[in-house]
């Protein structure tokens, strides 16, 4: 059993991991985007430690504009409370929302991905229309049924993100494995016996990954865009301070407290580009062929 | 002497021109976001019927700016001396807009459909009998003594509908004529598209000579609160009522041909409060109530979350009303007392200083006023050691549904008085309107006999002088033991192009009153 699982393993596993780290290294642009992935993960887990201030409590003055008082560097929002504590707490909030999501997407998206491209018949079948059922219904709307009828809760917001964007990671994992599965190292494995879920978890599933870490890595940038415009519609959960939030309850003051939106707006464009930048760094790294065309 | 004559004449010539001239005619462009689903106030409340509906129907009545009655399809009326009768005289030669004379039947019929349909029962409810001596007398008998009568007669509530089109048997709820009106108002209605225009033109054969002023009125509906603000401040239309975002009233002040008044409202009496549901274990206790109520600062609320606009609410009636009884305890901010009484109620602070959680519904419309405030009374009541939960609900009818069937344990809420405390105020706190079901019923489920005594009286007392002390005394009780948090006055505004538009709608019912006097220039 062991030699068949060493020969099953897949030849190319992992010495690329190696040439992708290499390439992605050398990328300035995937380098920047970690950078700033990893600054603002830092922000989040130690800023409110550093910086211990209840983003809800009303410190000073409403709308005061930033550098105006010490109290509040970042200045105020239209209740008086702390600009930079929201930032530094909503953090949190944004990345876990985003983290989760994006987990959600993967994972449903793998499991039908997987099952539809590996057994075909009925069961893709079946498989890709409830696929096709989701991909039609608009995104956003259908978050916002979702959040409608379940209350807005952080948690709530999360789970609705992935289960609206799910569909394109099971098309890409299905079309995948359609590729995979009749490769020589696969018919290998099947010639020999192994078991089918052994085939595609440790065997199809591990060379699938590439492209599909490339899109979860793209998909937490679109959660928490996409948090942002629940937010913005008022679907957010207003216990948990999130730049969303911030950014949904501020807006009707743009003219006259411009910061009160524009710098969570900030984190939110800096997040989604260093995560995107990532994004596309992996896609490099991953297809070194498709780079240099 | 001729050059100076001249420049007089040219002089008098440019103020006349700056002065707004009465001359008639002239269209009037009115600002919305509401959207009515019909256009008959005998079947429905509300600002987005009533405001077209009193243009379109008639009332025996009117009120000045000052509550005093006017003579208006009514040319008299008069009281019997047990108080147990009102008479109205009609105007003669009144017809409705089909050409059908406006009798004394209608009235009735009027009066009897309202009192079956709207859902302000209080209205008509001790209206017995309406007898009909001849075609110009309306004699309305009474179970008891009603002071809110007339009111109830006036704009925006008593309109006069004319029996031969709404008397057919149907449904007066869903007549197809409540879309399609025949009115005895000032206006005709012209063209009514929901969610873009209502279109009024001017009856020729209104009762009133020499009125309306108007050729036409246009009430325009905007999708958005913004986009209406920016469609008055561009000139687009003439007048914009019921406007109460703060920022949007500052805004529209800084143009200098755009007046923005306050008066107009006293009527509608909009309050905004914090209700406490009575009936919850934390908050049967008075003293938590009164805790609460100590611990929140109403000025912080008006001149920071409103900048300056609106006005602190100290009790259940609007500081508009006649009566409104000024110093009844305010519950100034007092953050040791509001900690002494919750102590005593035996809700001791634990080590995280937190004595209990809470949750806080807010209507989800209408942040500055709900969500808003909500926001913060959160970090707000924390200083006393109350955690408050935030509920967000998604739309009005969940909020509506979780706070009219009582599954709330604290909530923000906007009622209206509507001109007579018998109308908009006995049903918050009467322990016959604790109703399931009903949104703006007693929803706190506060129940005081001696409030209800208080109240009752007071909706049955002629004098005005020993209402306002009844009134006065029922407030007392109310406030003290604080069903709901009262917080402040909504500030309800209403925009005009000052070179425009002259005798703007002031009287205590605003533009929920017939504009026939107002004209263009």
């Amino acid at each position: 059993m062991a030699a068949v699982e060493s020969t099953t393993r897949s030849p190319r596993a992992r010495r690329p991991g190696a040439d992708a780290w290499e390439i992605f290294r050398n990328s300035p642009t995937a380098m920047l985007g970690l950078v700033l992935i990893l600054l603002i993960s830092v922000l989040a887990i130690i800023g409110p430690l550093a910086y211990p201030v209840d983003p809800f409590e009303i410190i000073w003055a409403p709308m005061s504009a930033p550098g105006t008082t010490e109290r509040a560097l970042l200045g105020t929002d239209y209740l008086g409370r702390d600009i930079l504590a929201g930032l530094l707490v909503g953090a949190k909030a944004t990345l876990i929302v985003g983290l989760t999501a994006a987990a959600l997407t993967v994972i449903i998206g793998l499991v039908i991905g997987a099952l539809a491209g590996f057994y075909l018949g009925m069961i893709d079948e079946i498989l890709m229309r409830v696929t096709e059922f989701f991909q039609v219904l608009p995104p956003l709307l259908f978050a916002m049924v979702l959040v409608t009828m379940l209350s807005p809760s952080l948690w709530v917001v999360a789970v609705s993100i992935g289960v609206v964007s799910w569909p394109s990671t099971a098309r890409l994992t299905r079309s995948e494995f359609l590729r995979i599965r009749n490769l020589e190292y696969v018919t290998a494995s099947r010639a020999s016996g192994v078991r089918q879920g052994y085939i595609i978890w440790q065997v199809i599933l591990p060379n699938a990954l590439p492209p599909l870490i490339v899109s979860a890595t793209l998909t937490i940038g679109t959660a928490i865009l996409f948090e942002a415009g629940l937010s913005f519609l008022g679907l957010s959960d207003p216990n948990v301070m999130s730049w969303g939030l911030m950014i949904g309850s501020g807006r009707e003051y743009l003219l006259d407290a411009w910061w009160i939106v524009t710098l969570p707006g900030v984190m939110i464009f800096l997040t989604v580009l260093g995560v995107s930048l990532v994004g596309d760094g992996l896609n490099d790294a991953f297809n070194p062929k498709l780079r240099r065309r | 002497m001729k050059r100076i004559m001249l420049a007089a004449v040219a002089a008098t010539m440019m103020l006349s021109g700056i002065a707004v001239s009465s001359a008639d005619g002239g269209t009037l462009v009115l600002a919305t976001t509401q959207k009515p689903r019909h256009l008959n106030p005998a079947v429905q409340s509300g600002i987005a019927t009533a405001v077209p509906g009193t243009q379109i129907f008639a009332t025996p009545v009117r009120f000045d700016e000052n509550w005093n009655p006017q003579p208006y399809l009514a040319e008299s009326w008069a009281f019997s001396d047990d108080g147990m009768a009102l008479t109205l005289n009609l105007r003669k030669g009144a017809t409705f807009h089909d050409g059908h004379p406006i009798t004394s039947k209608d009235v009735a019929f009027s009066i009897e459909t309202i009192k079956a349909n709207h859902p302000f029962k209080t209205m008509f409810g001790p209206v017995e009998a309406i007898d009909t001596p001849d075609d110009h007398t309306a004699v309305l008998r009474l179970s008891a003594p009603h002071p809110a009568l007339l009111l109830a007669l006036s704009s925006a509530l008593g309109v006069i509908i004319p029996e031969h089109i709404y008397g057919d048997g149907q449904d007066p709820k869903a007549h197809p004529r409540n879309s399609d009106t025949v009115g005895s108002g000032p206006f005709k209605l012209a063209e009514f598209k929901p969610g873009e225009h209502i279109i009024l033109e001017k009856n020729e054969n209104f009762f009133l000579e020499g009125y309306p002023k108007l050729d036409r009125i246009i009430i325009k509906n905007y999708k958005d609160v913004t986009s209406m603000v920016l469609a008055m401040d561009s000139g687009e239309v003439d007048m914009l009522p019921f406007l109460a975002g703060t920022r949007d009233i500052a805004r529209l002040r800084k143009n200098a041909s755009i007046e923005v008044t306050d008066q107009g409202y006293a009527a509608v009496g909009p309050i905004n409060w914090l209700a406490f549901n009575t009936k919850h274990e934390i908050f049967k206790d008075v003293r938590v109530r009164q805790a609460v109520a100590y611990a929140i600062d109403r000025d912080f609320i008006v001149n920071a979350l409103h900048s300056g606009f609106s006005t602190a609410a100290t009790g259940p009636i609007h500081p508009g009303s006649p009566f409104f009884a000024p110093g009844v305890e305010s519950y100034a901010l007092d953050l040791d007392k509001a900690a002494a009484l919750l102590d005593e109620a035996g809700y001791p602070a634990g080590s995280d200083g937190v004595r209990f959680s809470v949750e806080l519904d807010y209507i989800p419309a209408f942040a500055e006023q709900q969500k808003s405030v909500a926001e913060y009374l959160r970090p707000q009541l924390k200083k006393v050691g109350i955690a408050v939960e935030l509920r967000a609900s998604p739309d009005f009818p969940s909020w509506a549904k979780r706070v009219s069937s009582h599954e709330f344990e604290l909530t923000m809420d906007i009622v209206f008085n509507w001109g007579d405390p018998v109308i908009g105020v006995h049903r918050t706190y009467v322990c016959s309107n604790i109703r399931q079901g009903v949104i703006w019923s007693n929803t706190q489920s506060y129940c005081n006999e001696e409030v209800d005594a208080l109240l009752d009286a007071a909706g049955k007392e002629i004098d005005q002088a020993k209402r306002q002390a009844l009134y006065r005394q029922a407030q007392q009780i109310i406030v003290d033991e604080v069903p709901l948090a009262f917080l402040n006055t909504l500030p309800y505004h209403t925009a005009y192009n000052k070179n425009k538009v002259g005798n703007p709608p002031l009287s205590i019912w605003g533009a929920m009153a017939p504009l026939d006097k107002v004209t263009v220039q």
